[in-house]
């Protein structure tokens, strides 16, 4: 990929970077079934890129609890180990084993876990440096995840500390990114594996791409055009 | 931290399990000469204080680093899936930084990496992969392959991802020196104990022929953890990439 150029302006920019909730599914499902990756193996991976993108040193990280919230608590360990000082929210907690395994290691690294989110959006604000937002993965509807997840996302759209999405913001539509206007507006979008097709409509300052990971195989079956990594890095600024 | 106390002032924080943070590690050195590589080992094997008043760094005995994976898997509730990748993906990175790409003679970079029949081996498949990402070609040699899902699925990862998998191991150390810049030695790990039984002990001996550069992980295979004065696997001192998360 060209980082000099522009983008071609034959080719309509949802072609260029962008999968759709579809797509996106499917891609999981050739690196779980064709790729015989481990679900463990994806969420480490995508947490641990995930980390790599929060630079403020006390970090709140609400989970969902569906795949989005398995990343968001492996992102809130490893921001234990980078040395940050993660607190978590994680208000529905899913009964499956691996949510309950990550939520162990969290525990065992003396990562808080609050019992409450405060309603009053200035707390929020002056206790920490940014806030993580782990709630809602592509596919999942806002309705699913339970009363105290919604009301935690209507405090986070009246944020003023720095917010990052990981894989599209909360509650937007993950096809048309309607809600984008009303809805989260992160300063950082963390894409997993690949953007999505709502990213297109992201106006924050920073999006990374975490899909390192995602052989190129992959990445050229499914079309993808993507900015390269450099050296070791785990994720790739678009 | 004054902020946090705020909030716990307000009654919100639910205590985790109050485990105290290592900031680094800090315990004391193990006494007892080293086996660390050829400048440790000409300044006679002798516990060099002034090195280790800059390196405040502990070395794990066997039973040590046992009871540390014991600790990640019991306590922790770690999975050996979950471990293996950070561990094969460090390595990797620890590769990357010791042999970048730009440094080497082809493009890109030929690599060997022996994988032992244990969980050493299995750290290698995910190192070959994550170099593979990074820019490498690597060549996979796996002789024993326990039948166990995770390590077909490494395989199967690898497989897809177009790295070879050679059938027999070259049997001089000339012609890997030609075919490869580096070898990755993943045979055996710090659980090791006992006689190297076939075909690992004919590859341990190509090994210790070779120019090229071995890159070990954990430890150098064969060598006893415990022990001292082993003989070099390379002209290197090998980088070791410990099963730490």
């Amino acid at each position: 990929m060209s980082s000099a150029a522009g983008p071609d302006p034959s080719e309509a920019p949802e072609e260029r970077h962008f999968l759709s909730t579809a797509e996106a599914a499917a891609l999981e499902r050739e690196l779980l079934e064709d790729y015989r990756f481990g679900r463990q193996q994806l969420v480490e991976l995508c947490g641990h890129a995930s980390a790599v993108a929060v630079t403020k040193r006390t970090v709140l990280v609400v989970c969902g609890p569906e795949q989005n919230g398995a990343v968001g608590l492996v992102c809130a360990r490893h921001l234990r180990v980078f040395e940050y000082e993660p607190t978590i929210f994680y208000p529905t907690r899913s009964l499956d084993l691996l949510h309950r395994d990550l939520t162990t290691q969290c525990e065992k690294m003396d990562i808080p876990f609050l019992s409450y989110l405060p309603t009053e959006v200035q707390l929020i604000n002056e206790a920490y440096g940014l806030v993580v937002d782990a709630v809602l993965g592509p596919g999942v509807e806002p309705g699913e995840v339970g009363g105290p997840c919604t009301r935690a996302l209507a405090t986070l759209k009246l944020l003023s500390i720095p917010l990052v999405s990981l894989d599209i913001p909360s509650g937007w539509d993950a096809e048309t990114g309607s809600d984008s206007e009303d809805g989260l507006r992160p300063d950082v979008l963390v894409s997993l594996a690949a953007p999505k097709r709502c990213a297109g409509r992201f106006s924050g300052r920073h999006h990374f791409v975490a899909g390192r990971f995602v052989p190129d195989d992959v990445r050229r079956k499914f079309a993808l055009r993507l900015p390269g990594y450099t050296g070791t890095d785990c994720v790739a600024a678009l | 931290m004054s902020r946090l106390r705020a909030l716990l002032g307000l009654g919100l924080l639910v205590a985790g399990s109050r485990v105290p943070r290592i900031k680094s590690q800090t315990i004391a050195c193990r006494s007892g000469p080293t086996w660390w590589g050829p400048q440790r080992l000409n300044s006679g094997g002798r516990w060099d204080s002034e090195v280790m008043a800059s390196t405040v760094v502990k070395y794990l005995s066997q039973e040590e680093a046992q009871a540390v994976d014991q600790e990640l898997f019991n306590e922790y509730q770690f999975s050996v899936d979950q471990l293996m990748e950070l561990a094969g993906l460090s390595c990797a990175t620890a590769i990357a930084k010791a042999y970048p790409p730009t440094s080497m003679s082809r493009s890109p970079p030929t690599v060997l990496v022996i994988c032992g029949p244990g969980n050493n081996g299995g750290d290698g498949l995910v190192c070959a992969r994550h170099l593979k990402l990074f820019g490498y070609e690597p060549t996979i040699y796996y002789p024993k392959r326990p039948n166990k899902p995770l390590f077909t699925a490494l395989v199967t990862q690898c497989q897809k991802m177009d790295i070879p998998f050679l059938g027999e191991m070259p049997a001089e150390p000339m012609t890997i020196d030609e075919l490869y810049e580096l070898v990755v030695d993943a045979i055996f790990g710090f659980s090791f104990k006992g006689d190297v039984r076939e075909p690992f002990h004919s590859i341990l001996s190509v090994l210790k022929g070779l120019t090229v550069p071995i890159a070990s992980i954990d430890i150098p295979s064969g060598a006893g953890i415990q022990k001292v004065g082993w003989g070099r696997l390379g002209p290197y001192p090998p980088d070791s990439c410990p099963h730490q998360v």
